[in-house]
């Protein structure tokens, strides 16, 4: 019924529909500005903190004061006038989520089109009201004479892109209101599926571009001499200055070739291992008892689901001065109280280990599904050949597994920068940092943990996520190249 | 399935000589990978329920001595971990809820042909399992947003998990399209099909990557270390068990000394140390999940089959 009434319509809907567009684009950009504290409408003062957005300022009354407690006691400021912008934030914010409702509306049957230009001639005219409130505002700070260096008012930039965009609201809805014929009585609020499909869902598009997408923006600080706390300007722009850095600066350069072999060798031991899992799981396979099995199933992968730091806190128990590997060598009569986690030595090795210890169970049981899922007339056929049972093992289930093992190596190599920083951050302790420090852990030390260096922690970090996807890239051609499929 | 497997892979075959040795050498072998798996956590265990001095002097390796639970009832003074057991505990019901629930729905979603770019939408969000911006760009992200040192951090981000809806999506696309098709004659809407017909069906695949979510939760302590450093009550308890472990400083006198007088009466009476109150702690940690982990075990393998069959 949708689609006929679509092949109906007259022309004036084509030009609303282009009206729309601009109106949907508009609406869409003034709902993601109103997250961001860099284009808060709302920082009029520089009493107002600077991590505050408009949408902050409007939800949050006690976020808006929250640098201004002094002046508001020593009474430099009213707080009405924090009032006032709090409450006109809040409309621009109702203003932009109207909007955004009109343009969600607009998608819909002629009514319902109709009712959503109202939403927006409403929002629009929010809008322009909430950032004529924060005018107000600003006017009542800029009034105050005494201490005005430390008030230091300003009017920003988004003030006007606000109220731009809600003139523009209204004119577009306006617009679209005029051309619009009226709908008939027999017209419903209705929208055709496959639109409301896609708004139901927007949200998730939407929290799947802010938390994955959006950060890549970020990798403009590579170019920014950036502190905590700065900001991203012409003044502080370093242009390739991190990344001559990285790849001239003697120190640095001699930190990542030691932070990459690290990595590779972690990697490579967990690659050159990897064939573990698949040999216990065919052994698993062998075990008779039915009960014996479920409990070899259910116990190895116990290790997996515990947290690396409870790991740090078992290997503590067993090799710390006073773990149970020095009273175990006490009771056979040797006297002990080395810590085994404390030193430098094989930490490769033990690190190893530990990876082991916990993730060979679980990969084993993945193994033991893909053996679940090799044909059992194979099997018959080979009884019935005369196979005995170390010829099926290696003739029937070791093949049987290898398309399994062959993604999860494929998967291996091009993971192989990322080994995650959990498990050597638990670890990692004075001694032997200079050996434990994978890539993704170094990324952490040197960004958020101690010798704070953001740029060159985002440099990193950027070739890592590069090279990743080039490696994930190359491997997923030779899967399709060994065994026509993709892997990803 | 693997029952099939199994018994038609042995099925009428004579055990000869060589056969005995290997089962027994393989059952042995898996005894030890038992050992292997468990006895660190009874270790943990037996020190916990020992008497402390012995502990102390590292007398405690195979079975408990002078049973008592004064330790687990001296955790009563530790009062940060209360805090982060009700942050993690608050953060794994509510995140795995709505994780869920967005899967669900999402999953839902992207089987429906007829939503507009339905493809297009699909692949932006699968790309994003392959990549990420970095761990200072991510930060960062975050921190504009205003989600640092708050509860959200733990929930938000973790919403939309790609992995866990290609599960859901190919999970409902094996359900026989019959039952919906009907309930769209009858005039149902998207929402009612949803919550009526896929969500009672999909339960399986929804209790795995609910167990799978909460077992992240739980675990996870690397947000709670970036996004939250300073706000230390709303560290999670893997984080405060972490600040735990690498305490060289006296625990027992500074729990005492914000005990009241019965705990602290029952410290004097076998000496509170370092040690014990470090594997009383992981002990408390690590509990919960050994105790569901018997339950979860058959989600577990139903989840890698259908993991598998995406891989």
């Amino acid at each position: 019924m949708n689609d006929t009434l679509a092949q109906k319509l007259p022309p004036q809907h084509r030009t609303a529909d282009r009206t729309y567009y601009l109106l949907r684009i508009a609406a869409l950009f003034a709902m993601a500005l109103m997250f961001f504290p860099d284009v808060s409408p709302a920082k009029v003062t520089i009493l107002i903190n600077k991590s505050v957005s408009l949408f902050s300022a409007g939800i949050s009354y006690s976020g808006l004061i929250s640098d201004s407690a002094r002046p508001l006691r020593l009474e430099w400021v009213q707080a009405s006038t924090y009032q006032i912008l709090h409450y006109g934030s809040l409309t621009a914010v109702l203003g932009s989520l109207l909007a955004g409702a009109c343009g969600c509306m607009s998608l819909g049957s002629l009514r319902l089109k109709r009712l959503g230009n109202i939403f927006g001639m409403i929002g629009g005219g929010m809008l322009m009201a909430g950032m004529g409130m924060t005018y107000l505002a600003y006017r009542q700070f800029a009034a105050i004479v005494e201490k005005a260096d430390r008030i230091a008012a300003t009017l920003p930039d988004a003030v006007y892109i606000y109220a731009g965009l809600g003139l523009l609201f209204v004119l577009l809805s306006v617009g679209a209101q005029g051309v619009l014929p009226r709908a008939e009585k027999t017209d419903r609020y209705e929208m055709k599926p496959k639109y409301r499909l896609f708004l139901m869902f927007l949200p998730i598009i939407v929290l799947s571009f802010v938390f994955a997408y959006l950060p890549l923006v970020g990798w403009r600080y590579a170019f920014y001499d950036y502190q905590p706390g700065g900001t991203l300007s012409a003044e502080t722009f370093a242009g390739f200055k991190y990344f001559q850095m990285l790849f001239q600066n003697e120190s640095t350069r001699n930190d990542m070739i030691r932070v990459l072999r690290n990595t590779l060798v972690m990697s490579g031991l967990g690659i050159a291992t990897s064939w573990v899992p698949l040999v216990i799981a065919i052994l698993m396979a062998e075990i008779r008892s039915r009960f014996f099995l479920r409990s070899v199933q259910t116990i190895i992968t116990i290790p997996n689901f515990i947290s690396w730091v409870l790991v740090y806190a078992v290997a503590l128990a067993m090799f710390n001065t006073d773990g149970f590997f020095n009273g175990f060598l006490g009771l056979l009569g040797i006297q002990s109280d080395t810590n085994y986690l404390m030193g430098n030595d094989n930490i490769w090795l033990k690190m190893l280990a530990w990876g082991m210890w916990k993730g060979v169970g679980w990969s084993s049981i993945i193994y033991v599904a893909a053996i679940t899922g090799i044909d059992v007339s194979l099997y018959e056929a080979a009884t019935v050949d005369g196979a005995g049972r170390f010829q099926k093992m290696r003739y029937v289930t070791l093949p049987g597994l290898m398309p399994t093992y062959t993604v999860l190596l494929l998967l291996a190599v091009a993971a192989i920068l990322s080994n995650g920083m959990d498990q050597y951050y638990v670890f990692q302790n004075a001694q032997n940092t200079s050996t434990i420090e994978v890539l993704d852990l170094y990324v952490y030390n040197i960004g958020i943990g101690e010798g704070t260096s953001i740029p060159l922690s985002t440099i990193v970090g950027m070739f890592k996520t590069i090279i990743s996807v080039m490696l994930l890239f190359i491997a997923n051609h030779v899967s399709k190249w060994t065994r026509g499929e993709s892997i990803v | 399935m693997r029952r099939k497997t199994n018994e038609l892979n042995h099925a009428g075959f004579r055990r000869t000589a060589g056969d005995r040795i290997f089962d027994s050498l393989n059952t042995v072998f898996f005894l030890l990978y038992l050992l292997l798996c468990l006895f660190p956590f009874y270790y943990l265990f037996i020190n916990t329920i020992s008497n402390n001095d012995l502990v102390a002097r590292g007398a405690i390796n195979f079975w408990p001595v002078g049973l008592t639970l004064s330790n687990y009832a001296a955790l009563k003074s530790v009062t940060d971990l209360g805090t982060a057991f009700l942050v993690t505990l608050g953060r794994t019901v509510i995140g795995t809820a709505t994780m869920v629930v967005v899967s669900a729905f999402a999953g839902y979603l992207v089987t429906k042909k007829e939503m507009w770019n339905r493809k297009f939408f699909y692949r932006m969000l699968v790309i994003t399992m392959y990549f990420n911006a970095g761990l200072i760009p991510t930060y960062l992200n975050i921190k504009m947003l205003g989600l640092t040192d708050t509860f959200w951090v733990y929930i938000i981000p973790a919403l939309v998990m790609p992995f866990n809806i290609i599960l859901v999506k190919t999970y409902i696309e094996s359900i026989p399209p019959d039952l919906e098709e009907s309930a769209l004659i009858d005039g149902a809407g998207y929402m009612t099909i949803f919550s009526k017909i896929i969500v009672p069906l999909s339960m399986p695949i929804l209790a795995t990557i609910a167990i799978f979510g909460a077992v992240g939760h739980w675990n996870s302590f690397v947000d709670s270390l970036i996004y939250n450093q300073t706000a230390i009550q709303l560290h999670t308890l893997q984080h405060v068990l972490y600040t735990y472990l690498n305490k060289t400083s006296n625990l027992a006198a500074m729990m005492n000394a914000g005990a009241d007088a019965t705990a602290a009466a029952q410290a004097a009476q076998s000496a509170l140390n370092n040690k014990v109150i470090k594997y009383t702690i992981s002990m408390v940690t690590i509990l919960p999940i050994l105790l569901v982990y018997p339950f979860m075990t058959r989600y577990f393998q139903k989840g890698i089959m259908l993991g598998a069959v995406k891989g």
